[in-house]
C-alpha cells in the first residue's frame, strides 16, 4: 500500500473535505461526495466514473484479502451515474453504470454489479454473484426482478448538490485536469 | 419490561380464556372482563389507509371495498405513488393545425413529439411547451405503470384504467343473474308471508290492490294473473371440455427465466386473472380498512367506539381493561426456581383509576355461589338498559344471534403453593400531577409484605412454593384471585347518581419462569 493517499479529483466534481478517503482514489468529473462518506482503497486503486453520488455514511471499500498486499493493477472500477445512498456499504468487485445502492444496504465482495441495478434498502448481499442488467433487489426477502424501464437519471439531483454543497462545506480542490495533463504531454 | 414479548402475567377473561391485560376490555356495565372473543365486532366506518378518505358503507360495497384513487403495487404490494414527468409537446396555432395533423398522428411517441419536425420549428407560432404527465411508481421495488404498458395520464388520480380480465363480461352476467334470483326469492317469500298472515282489516276492501279481489278483477277483465317477473335466464351454463390446450413447444427447449414468473403472493393479490407472467401484472386498487367498534354481548353496551373521522386515532368510548383493572407486573423472583423450595416473587400493582382501590389476594377463586348478591343487582339493573317492552316480548336487541355467554371454567394451571398475604392493602388513586412532585417518604405503618410504594404503585412480596413433583425445566405458574374494589361512575339506574363501589375479582396467572436444572 502506498504510504500516502493519492487522491485525484477531476474538475467539476464536488468532494467535501470531511469525507474519509484512504488510498489511491480517482473521482471523475461531476462526482459528488458528501461529508462523512468513506472510500477506502486498501487493495488497489478505486476509479469512480462520472456523475456518481456518494451520500453521507456511505462506504465504498476495496479491502485487502487476507494475506494479499497492495496491487496497483487490482483496480476497483465504478462506472458512471451510480448513486450510493445514505449508510450503504459496498464492497463489490465491479460496479457498472446507473446503479442505485439504497440506504443501509450491504453488497459484499465477490458481487459483480452490472448496469441499471438497484439494491434495495437494508438488503444484505453476501454470496458472490453477478447481478445481470436492470436487476432490482427489493423487499424483506430480497426478491429480484428485472426492470423494464430504465432508472431515472440523477442529473437534477447532481446539479442541485453541486450548487448547494459548496455553500455549507469545505471542498477538496480539483487537483487533476485531463486537458492540462494532455497539454503537458 | 415485556415490550414486544409475551407478557408473563395473564388475566382470565370472563369467558375463561387467559389473556394479557392489554388484550382485554372491561365492561363497566356488567362489570366484567371481556376479551376479543366475547364481544361483538361491528364495522364503524370504511376508509382508505393511504388517502384517509372516508367512504360510506354502501359506496364501499359498490366499489368492492377498494379505494377509487389509490393503488397497490402488483409486484410487492406496497402503495403506488403517482409521479410526474414533464413531456414536451408542441402547441400549434389554429392555421397550422390542419397542415400538421397527419404528422402528429404518425409520430405519437413522446420522442417524436420532443423533436418537432422542421417545418413546425421554423414557424414562430409553434412554441414547444412542456406538459405534466403522471405515471404510477412503487418506491419499494421501483415497479412503474410503464412496466405494465399503461400510458401516462394527464391527471394524477381517477383516470387510471381498470384491468378487465377475459371473463369479466361472463362474471358480470353471473352476478346480475344471481342478484335477480335473490331478489325474486325475497319477493316470493314476502308474498308468501303476506298470504299467510291474517288480514289486519276486518273487512276486505274492494280497492285492496293486492288481495284476492285484484286477481278476480283481472281475470274478469281478461288479463292474466299478475306474476312476479321471472329472473331472466340469460346465463348459459358453463361447459366442461376434455380438450386441454397443449403445452407450447418451447416449454421443453427454452430455459426458464424465473424473473418472468410471478410469485404466489403476486398471483393472489390479483385474483381475477392470476397472471403467470410478470409482464401482465397490473396495479391493484387498494383495499379499504375499517374502524371497528366493539360491543359487549351481554349488555350490548359499546366497549370500544372509535372516532368517526379516519384521520383521528382517538376513541369516543374506550373501555380497555388496562384503564380500569389494576395492572400486575412481575418484577422478579428472589431466588432461582426449584420444585418444593420456598421462594418469593416481587409483584408491582398499578392503579389506573381515579379512585383508591383495596386489593386482596385470594388463593382460591370465590365460587359462583359467593356472588349472587352482585349478580342479582346486575340483573335487576339490566332491564333499564334496554327498552322493557322489547324484553317482555322476548326479543333481545342482540345484533348477533349467539349471545349466550359460554361459561368456560377457568382452567387452573397453577402449580405452586402461595402463602396468602396477612391483610389486604390499598392502592391509592392515579394522580398524574403527583408524578412531577418531589417524593417524600412518609413514615406510615405498612404491612410487612409491602416493599415499596409510590403514588398509585405498590410493590409487594409474595411468598410461594413450587409444587414438589414439578420436573426440571417446566414453567412455574402462580395463580391467585385478585379481589379489588372498583368504583363505577356510570350507573344504569337514573335515580342513583353517586358512584357505586363493587368488589370485583379476576383470576391472575403469572408465569414465573422455568425451574432450574437439578444438579445431579
Amino acid at each position: 500500500m502506498p504510504s500516502e493517499n493519492r487522491i485525484k479529483i477531476f474538475p467539476k466534481s464536488v468532494v467535501c473535505e470531511e469525507s474519509n478517503l484512504r488510498g489511491d482514489i480517482t473521482f471523475s468529473s461531476g462526482c459528488v461526495v458528501h461529508p462523512s462518506a468513506t472510500v477506502i482503497a486498501d487493495a488497489g486503486p478505486i476509479i469512480i466514473g462520472e456523475n456518481c453520488i456518494i451520500e453521507e455514511y456511505a462506504t465504498i471499500a476495496h479491502r485487502l484479502e487476507p494475506g494479499a498486499s497492495w496491487d496497483a493493477n487490482n483496480i476497483l472500477s465504478i462506472g458512471t451515474h451510480n448513486v450510493f445512498e445514505v449508510g450503504c456499504n459496498v464492497e463489490a468487485a465491479r460496479i457498472g453504470d446507473k446503479n442505485v445502492f439504497e440506504s443501509k444496504c450491504f453488497v459484499g465482495r465477490g458481487v459483480t454489479v452490472t448496469s441499471g441495478c438497484v439494491v434495495g434498502a437494508g438488503i444484505k448481499m453476501l454470496t458472490s454473484q453477478r447481478l445481470s442488467e436492470n436487476t432490482i433487489v427489493y423487499g424483506e426477502q430480497a426478491l429480484q426482478r428485472e426492470a423494464i424501464d430504465k432508472q431515472g437519471s440523477q442529473t437534477l439531483q447532481i446539479d442541485f448538490l453541486r450548487k448547494v454543497l459548496p455553500n455549507y462545506h469545505h471542498l477538496r480542490k480539483p487537483n487533476y485536469d485531463p486537458k492540462k495533463a494532455r497539454s503537458v504531454v | 419490561m415485556s415490550f414486544m414479548q409475551p407478557s408473563p402475567v395473564k388475566y382470565a377473561c370472563s369467558c375463561g380464556i387467559l389473556n394479557p391485560i392489554n388484550k382485554l376490555f372491561f365492561c363497566r356495565h356488567c362489570p366484567k372482563l371481556r376479551c376479543g372473543y366475547c364481544v361483538t365486532h361491528e364495522i364503524e366506518s370504511h376508509f382508505c389507509s393511504n388517502c384517509l378518505e372516508n367512504i360510506p358503507s354502501t359506496e364501499a360495497r359498490h366499489k368492492k371495498n377498494c379505494c377509487a384513487n389509490c393503488f397497490d403495487c402488483p409486484c410487492c404490494q406496497h402503495t403506488l405513488s403517482a409521479r410526474a414527468t414533464t413531456v414536451p409537446v408542441v402547441r400549434k396555432s389554429e392555421e397550422s393545425k390542419d397542415a400538421k395533423k397527419p404528422e402528429d398522428e404518425s409520430g405519437d411517441s413522446p420522442a417524436a413529439a420532443s423533436t418537432p419536425p422542421t417545418p413546425a420549428s421554423s414557424k414562430p407560432s409553434a412554441v414547444p411547451t412542456t406538459k405534466k404527465m403522471y405515471y404510477l411508481s412503487c418506491l419499494s421495488c421501483r415497479w412503474t405503470s410503464r412496466d405494465a404498458g399503461i400510458p401516462d395520464q394527464g391527471v394524477a388520480t381517477g383516470t387510471w384504467p381498470d384491468n378487465e380480465c377475459l371473463y369479466q363480461a361472463r362474471f358480470n352476467s353471473l352476478v346480475e343473474y344471481f342478484q335477480a334470483v335473490v331478489l325474486q326469492e325475497k319477493q316470493e317469500k314476502m308474498e308468501f308471508m303476506r298470504r299467510k298472515t291474517p288480514k289486519q282489516h276486518k273487512f276486505p276492501s274492494l280497492t285492496d290492490r293486492t288481495g284476492l279481489t285484484v286477481s278476480l278483477i283481472r281475470r274478469q277483465m281478461g288479463w292474466n294473473d299478475k306474476t312476479i317477473p321471472k329472473a331472466k335466464a340469460v346465463i348459459t351454463p358453463a361447459e366442461a371440455t376434455a380438450e386441454v390446450e397443449e403445452l407450447p413447444a418451447d416449454i421443453f427447449t427454452e430455459p426458464l427465466n424465473l424473473r418472468n414468473v410471478t410469485t404466489i403472493a403476486q398471483r393472489h393479490s390479483q385474483p381475477a386473472d392470476q397472471p403467470t407472467a410478470v409482464s401482465s401484472l397490473y396495479p391493484q386498487r387498494r383495499t379499504l380498512w375499517i374502524k371497528r367498534s366493539l360491543r359487549c354481548r351481554q349488555c350490548e353496551h359499546n366497549l370500544i367506539k372509535p372516532e368517526y373521522h379516519p384521520t383521528s386515532i382517538k376513541y369516543r368510548i374506550q373501555l380497555f381493561a388496562s384503564c380500569h383493572v389494576p395492572e400486575v407486573v412481575m418484577v422478579r423472583c428472589e431466588q432461582s426456581l426449584a420444585s418444593g423450595k420456598s421462594n418469593a416473587i416481587l409483584l408491582k400493582f398499578t392503579n389506573p383509576t381515579m379512585y383508591d382501590m383495596t386489593i386482596r389476594l385470594l388463593t382460591t377463586a370465590p365460587t359462583e355461589d359467593a356472588e349472587p348478591a352482585a349478580e342479582g343487582s346486575r340483573i335487576k339493573e339490566e332491564p333499564v338498559s334496554s327498552s322493557p317492552h322489547l324484553r317482555a316480548a322476548g326479543i333481545t336487541l342482540s345484533r348477533q344471534n349467539s349471545t349466550r355467554e359460554v361459561k368456560r371454567e377457568v382452567t387452573d394451571v397453577s402449580n405452586a403453593e402461595i402463602v396468602p398475604l396477612e391483610s389486604e392493602f390499598v392502592l391509592s388513586q392515579r394522580d398524574d400531577s403527583k408524578e412531577f412532585d418531589e417524593y417524600v417518604q412518609l413514615p406510615t405503618e405498612e404491612p410487612k409484605f409491602i416493599v415499596w410504594r409510590k403514588g398509585n404503585k405498590v410493590l409487594i412480596r409474595l411468598q410461594f412454593t413450587p409444587a414438589e413433583e414439578l420436573p426440571a425445566n417446566t414453567d412455574v405458574v402462580l395463580g391467585f384471585a385478585m379481589q379489588y374494589t372498583y368504583v363505577n361512575t356510570v350507573t344504569n339506574a337514573p335515580e342513583k347518581k353517586e358512584p357505586t363501589t363493587h368488589a370485583l375479582y379476576s383470576r391472575v396467572f403469572i408465569n414465573a419462569g422455568a425451574t432450574e436444572q437439578k444438579a445431579n
